[in-house]
C-alpha cells in the first residue's frame, strides 16, 4: 500500500510545480493583484490657483479615509498609498502632475480634478494609460470626449446647472435673463443650459463672456445693464463675481442676481461685503444631507455645519475607488471604472455610506451599493450622474441661508 | 448721440482705471530709471500692499487712509529686503538675469502670501456707495476717491523728485550714477531709497485695486501686463510718461469694447507693447 503523502516521484513533483506556476501565471489578475503590492491612488488637486480654496480640504478628506483603511489593515492585505499632486488649477501644470502620478507613482485611479480646464488635457492621458478618472470637473464636453468608460464624474454637468438657474428665474417671473461669466471651459455649456431652459418658454438671454483675470468689470456691467435684464446670472469665480456685484450695487440695479455655485460662496460675501451681497441667490448642486455617507463625513471632519459639495464629492470619490478595488479584487483602472458602474454604484446590494462598512460586507461576500454624500453615485455609461440634488440659497445678513 | 454717451462713459471708466494703473507703473519705471533693471516683482508687491491694507483695515478695523500708509511702508520695506537678498547679488550680471530673477522673486513672494493668508479671497471693510450721475454719465464715488489718492501719491513723488535734495540725488543717479558717485552721492543708498519708494507705491496701487476688486495672492499678477504696457508706452524710466501711458492703456482697454468682445480686452496690453516698441521705442514722451 502506498502512502500518498510521501510517495511523490521527482517527475510528479516537477509536473506539479510547473502546473502550479502556469496556473498562477494564467490565473485572473484577481489573485495576482492581491500579491503585487500596495494600492496606489492619486489625487490631482487644485491646491493653488482659483481652485485652491477647495483642493487642500479635498485632499485632506481623502487622506483621512485612506488612513482609516490602512489603520484597519488595508484592502486585500495591501496598504493604500495616496499621492497628491497640485494642478495649480492650470492645464499645463495639470498635465505634468498627472504624468507624475501615472508614470512615477503608478496610480490606478486619479481623483479630485476640480477644474474642467485641467480635466480636458488630462482625461486622454488617463484613459490611454487605463487609469480611471473620478472627477468633479463639470464641463459637458468631458463626458462627450472619447474615454472608453474611464471617466466618472461625481458632479452635475454644467448645462444641467444652467437649466436649474433658468427654472429658478422663470419661477420668479423673469423674462429677460443676462448671463455674465468668466471665459473658461464651462461658460458656454452653462449658457447653453440656461438658453435651452428659458428660451422655449418665451424668455430672452443676453450674455457677456469676460476675461476673469481683470480686476475691474465696470464696462461689462454697463453693457449688461443696457439690456435692462430682470435676472443677471453670474458664472465666474468669487473674486470677479464680487467685483461685478459691487458695480451692480453702485448702479442701483434692482433686479434678481443669481450665481453659479462656484461664484456665490462665503468668499464672495467677504470680498463683496455684506451690504453689497445682500439678497443675491445661488442655485447649485447640493448634497445628500440625509444619507449615511453625509453623516459619516460630518463625523470624519468633526463638523455639524453644512458640508459643501466639494468635500462630499472628495469623500465619495475615494470611497468609490477603494470599494471598487475591494469588490473587483483588482487594483486597476479598468476594474475600478467597470466595478463602480456595475456594482458599487448600485442600485442593487446592501446600502453603505462609508468605506469601512463596505469593506466588511464585501469580505463577508455580500453585494453592496454605495450611496454617497453628494449623490446616490449611480453613473451613466458616459460618466455623468443622472440624478442630482439642487439647492437654492440666498445671502441674508452676510450668510447663505436656504430658501 | 447714444454712441457719444457710450464713448464718454468708456473714457471716464478708462481714466479711472488708468489712474490706478499709473501708481504701480510709476513704481516700475522709477526702479528702472535708478537701477536700470526691469523688476517684475512689482506684481507681488502690489499684492503685499493689498494684504497689508487688509490686515490694517479689515482685521484691526483701522481707517483706510491709515491702511494705505501701512501698505506703503510694508511693501517698501519688503521690497528693500527682497532686493537685498535676491536681486542685488545679481546686479553685476546682465539685466536679463536680474529680470528673470525678479520673476522668480515674484513667485516666492506670492507663495509666502498664499502660505500666510491661504487662497481664500478677502475684501477691505469700506462702504460701497451708489454712483453719482452727471447727465448720462455715471461715476462711482470710490473710483473718484481712488483717482484722488492716485493723484496725491503721484504729486508727492513729483514733489520729492523736483524739490528735495534726495529727489535731486535720485535724478542724478538716474542720469549718470558714476558721475553722481564722484559728486559724493552714494548710489547704493539712493538705489535702496528708490526701491523703497517704488515698491511702496506698488503697495499703494495694490490697495487702490483692492478697493474695487477682491484680494488674493495673484491680484498683482492680474494687472502686471497692463502696468508693464503703461511703463513701456511711457518710455521705461520716464515717470510722467508712465502716467500718460497708464491713462492711454486704461482708456484704450475700455474703448476696445466698442469693437471687440470683452474677452479680448487683455489683448490691448499686448497690442500697446507691440505698437510702442515699433513706433515709440523711447516712449510717447521719449526717454530722458
Amino acid at each position: 500500500m502506498r502512502d500518498g503523502r510521501f510517495n511523490f516521484s521527482r517527475r510528479a513533483l516537477l509536473k506539479t510545480a510547473a502546473g502550479a506556476s502556469a496556473a498562477a501565471f494564467f490565473a485572473p489578475t484577481v489573485v495576482r493583484a492581491q500579491l503585487t503590492g500596495p494600492i496606489r491612488i492619486g489625487g490631482l488637486m487644485s491646491l493653488t490657483g482659483p481652485g485652491g480654496t477647495f483642493g487642500p480640504i479635498m485632499a485632506k478628506i481623502q487622506q483621512q479615509v485612506v488612513d482609516q483603511v490602512n489603520a484597519a489593515g488595508g484592502i486585500l492585505g495591501q496598504k493604500v498609498e495616496y499621492y497628491v499632486e497640485d494642478d495649480q488649477t492650470n492645464p499645463d501644470a495639470g498635465v505634468l502632475a498627472v504624468r507624475k502620478l501615472i508614470d512615477v507613482n503608478k496610480v490606478c485611479a486619479v481623483l479630485g480634478v476640480w477644474s474642467s480646464g485641467v480635466a480636458m488635457p488630462t482625461l486622454p492621458i488617463c484613459w490611454q494609460n487605463k487609469v480611471a478618472m473620478i472627477a468633479i470637473a463639470a464641463s459637458d464636453t468631458l463626458a462627450e470626449m472619447p474615454h472608453e468608460g474611464y471617466f466618472l464624474r461625481t458632479y452635475v454637468p454644467v448645462s444641467a446647472q444652467g437649466e436649474a438657474i433658468g427654472r429658478f428665474g422663470l419661477q420668479r417671473g423673469a423674462k429677460k435673463f443676462f448671463f455674465m461669466a468668466a471665459q473658461n471651459p464651462f461658460s458656454q455649456s452653462l449658457l447653453k443650459g440656461l438658453k435651452s431652459e428659458v428660451e422655449p418658454k418665451g424668455a430672452t438671454v443676453g450674455s457677456i463672456i469676460y476675461d476673469g483675470r481683470k480686476t475691474s468689470f465696470r464696462s461689462e456691467v454697463d453693457q449688461a445693464l443696457k439690456e435692462k435684464p430682470d435676472l443677471i446670472m453670474l458664472g465666474g469665480w468669487p473674486q470677479d463675481s464680487a467685483s461685478i456685484m459691487k458695480d451692480l450695487y453702485r448702479n442701483s440695479y434692482g433686479g434678481l442676481v443669481c450665481g453659479y455655485g462656484t461664484a456665490i460662496t462665503p468668499e464672495f460675501i467677504k470680498a463683496a461685503s455684506d451690504q453689497v451681497a445682500e439678497g443675491v441667490y445661488t442655485v447649485f448642486p447640493s448634497v445628500a444631507e440625509n444619507s449615511d455617507a453625509y453623516k459619516h463625513l460630518q463625523r470624519l471632519t468633526g463638523t455639524e455645519s453644512l458640508l459643501d459639495t466639494n468635500r462630499c464629492q472628495a469623500y465619495d470619490q475615494i470611497n468609490l475607488a477603494l470599494l471598487a478595488v475591494a469588490a473587483a479584487k483588482q487594483a486597476t483602472g479598468e476594474a475600478i471604472q467597470k466595478t463602480i458602474r456595475s456594482t458599487i454604484g448600485g442600485p442593487d446590494g446592501e446600502v453603505v455610506g462609508d468605506v469601512m462598512t463596505g469593506l466588511k460586507l464585501l469580505s463577508d461576500g455580500k453585494k453592496i451599493n454605495y450611496d454617497g454624500a453628494s449623490s446616490n453615485c449611480e453613473f451613466l455609461p458616459n460618466g455623468n450622474i443622472p440624478h442630482a440634488y439642487f439647492r437654492t440659497m440666498q445671502i441674508k445678513g452676510g450668510q447663505l441661508v436656504a430658501v | 448721440m447714444e454712441l457719444v454717451t457710450e464713448i464718454a462713459q468708456l473714457v471716464v471708466n478708462g481714466l479711472m482705471s488708468g489712474a490706478i494703473l499709473a501708481v504701480p507703473a510709476i513704481a516700475f519705471t522709477l526702479i528702472f530709471a535708478v537701477l536700470q533693471i526691469t523688476n517684475f516683482s512689482v506684481a507681488a508687491h502690489i499684492a503685499v500692499g493689498a494684504y497689508a491694507a487688509y490686515v490694517t483695515n479689515s482685521v484691526f478695523g483701522l481707517p483706510i487712509i491709515l491702511a494705505i500708509l501701512v501698505a506703503f511702508v510694508v511693501s517698501g520695506l519688503i521690497g528693500v529686503v527682497a532686493d537685498h537678498l535676491a536681486l542685488k547679488p545679481l546686479r553685476s550680471y546682465s539685466a536679463l538675469t536680474v529680470a528673470i530673477a525678479s520673476m522668480a522673486l515674484n513667485l516666492v513672494l506670492e507663495n509666502i502670501l498664499r502660505f500666510c493668508f491661504s487662497n481664500n479671497v478677502q475684501g477691505l471693510s469700506v462702504p460701497v456707495y451708489r454712483d453719482w450721475i452727471f447727465g448720462s454719465i455715471h461715476v462711482a464715488p470710490q473710483n473718484v476717491y481712488n483717482f484722488i489718492i492716485a493723484v496725491i501719491a503721484m504729486a508727492a513723488l513729483f514733489a520729492l523728485l523736483a524739490f528735495t535734495p534726495v529727489g535731486k540725488a535720485m535724478r542724478a543717479v538716474a542720469d549718470n550714477s558714476k558721475l553722481a558717485d564722484i559728486k559724493g552721492i552714494n548710489p547704493e543708498q539712493i538705489a535702496r531709497l528708490a526701491i523703497f519708494i517704488g515698491m511702496g507705491l506698488a503697495g499703494v496701487g495694490g490697495v487702490l485695486i483692492a478697493l474695487d476688486a477682491a484680494i488674493e495672492p495673484t491680484i498683482g499678477f492680474r494687472v502686471i501686463l497692463s502696468v508693464f504696457a503703461a511703463a513701456v508706452l511711457g518710455g521705461l524710466g520716464n515717470i510722467p510718461g508712465a502716467v500718460l501711458g497708464a491713462l492711454i492703456v486704461g482708456v484704450g482697454e475700455e474703448l476696445s469694447l466698442l469693437a471687440l468682445p470683452v474677452a479680448y480686452r487683455s489683448a490691448i496690453g499686448f497690442a500697446v507693447i507691440i505698437v510702442a516698441l515699433l513706433f515709440f521705442p523711447r516712449g510717447v514722451l521719449g526717454k530722458r
